[in-house]
């Protein structure tokens, strides 16, 4: 028995890597864990003492990714490099940073602020499907500040965006991995450069 | 005298396979100066690649070339790798908060955390590296056959590759662009395919790299 196959030469190698790497992973959803390392930022601090509490829903943060027949292709947890990230970020910008379990230990740690981050929305674009030479990563947020007894200061949305392009040799994970960890470093960046502009935190800044 | 044959010989065959095995590739170049250059050797210069653009971005292998063709031979420049740069500077220099105009650098020197980690490096000229490779005009096709007694493949392929960057040079003293270098290289590639496949790769990104770091070099050094 013979076996014929026409194939696209600049498609043949891409063909056999693929096939190699479908032989390697089994039928099935594909975890990515998010991992990078995220710099300190360089800007001025705020004198200011804030608590940070990371809610179960935001450790837990995972995405899911269908495939176009409806089955689980990649699951994103992302969670933990959200926290991550925040730990580096929030003692840049800020003279006092202490992480709380619970939103009623705000009043004992003595803080002017407690910020919550969430996730709202995360997306995640494949060039499979947008035939873009592109892999994506959209993620919106809702931060909350309040005081340490509870009190509105402010509540807005942020949105990051990052992305990576296709190579020949890399693999679809370590690729989402990557404009995972760009659109991370975008949400620092304008997250440490927006804060003291949003308006409500602006006001409150000016009562102080 | 038979030794020597033998290294004539066998630089002569690595010659002709590499001659055979390159594809065809031509590079252009142009230049557009609009102002004096020159550096000093305490003096750096950083490479760094837009990233704005929604479809592209420039690759960071590319950049990474250029800044390792720049560092090297003759008249040799500091360069500073372009992601020890962008995590030195976090987060001025993140795809949405990097300057697109000399107007907005003026700004962002105006940041002192911003001038003095420039001065720490030594930075004197940020050069901006835009653009990306693209394969067009595909061709032809192979056929694999692959049975118990063997395989082999039959057929012809061929593709283009363009090249093009445009590389916008701005000078940290006087914060205005000094000059755009531009490379555009183009490169047809074949694969013949008798039994066994015979890459013919035009190295189309590569001379694209040699060309514009060559020039950038000269550029710098104010030649």
């Amino acid at each position: 028995m013979k076996l014929f196959v026409e194939i696209h030469p600049v498609l043949l190698a891409r063909a056999f890597l693929a096939s190699f790497l479908l032989a390697l992973v089994s039928c099935g959803v594909s975890t990515v864990t998010i991992e990078g390392s995220f710099p300190t930022p360089n800007i001025s601090k705020l004198p200011l003492s804030v608590a940070v509490y990371y809610d179960q829903s935001l450790q837990d943060f995972a995405y899911m990714e269908y495939s176009e027949t409806g089955s689980e292709e990649f699951n994103v947890q992302s969670g933990q490099s959200h926290i991550a990230l925040f730990n580096a970020v929030l003692p840049a910008m800020f003279d006092d940073v202490v992480v709380i379990d619970s939103l009623d230990d705000a009043v004992a740690a003595e803080v002017d602020a407690v910020f919550t981050p969430l996730i709202e929305e995360f997306q995640l674009a494949l060039p499979t499907k947008t035939k873009l030479d592109v892999y994506e990563v959209w993620i919106k947020y809702n931060m909350r500040l309040v005081t340490a007894e509870g009190d509105y200061i402010a509540d807005w949305v942020l949105t990051s965006y990052g992305k990576t392009p296709t190579e020949t040799f890399r693999s679809t994970e370590s690729a989402i991995n990557d404009a995972a960890v760009v659109a991370l470093r975008d949400l620092a960046s304008s997250f440490s450069l927006s804060f003291a502009q949003v308006p409500e935190v602006r006001d409150w800044l000016a009562q102080l | 005298m038979i030794e020597l044959f033998n290294q004539w010989h066998g630089r002569t065959v690595r010659g002709v396979l590499l001659a055979v095995l390159a594809g065809c590739t031509s590079t252009t170049v142009d230049e557009f100066r609009q102002g004096e250059t020159g550096i000093a050797s305490d003096e750096a210069v950083v490479i760094l690649g837009r990233r704005q653009a929604s479809d592209y971005e420039t690759r960071s292998e590319f950049v990474q070339c250029v800044g390792d063709r720049m560092a090297r031979g003759e008249g040799a420049i500091n360069v500073v790798p372009e992601q020890e740069f962008v995590d030195a500077m976090f987060p001025w220099f993140e795809p949405r908060t990097a300057p697109l105009r000399t107007r907005d650098l003026e700004q962002l020197m105006a940041e002192n955390v911003v001038a003095e980690k420039m001065s720490e490096f030594g930075i004197r000229y940020i050069v901006w590296l835009d653009g990306f490779t693209e394969t067009t005009d595909r061709q032809g096709s192979i056929s694999c056959t692959i049975g118990p007694g063997g395989g082999g493949c039959f057929g012809f392929g061929t593709w283009e590759d363009d090249a093009n960057y445009d590389a916008r040079v701005w000078d940290v003293g006087s914060l205005t662009n000094v000059g755009t270098i531009s490379a555009d290289a183009t490169g047809q590639s074949y694969l013949p395919a008798l039994v066994v496949p015979i890459p013919l790769i035009a190295r189309v990104e590569s001379n694209a790299c040699d060309r514009l770091a060559a020039q950038l070099k000269e550029f710098v050094i104010g030649n």
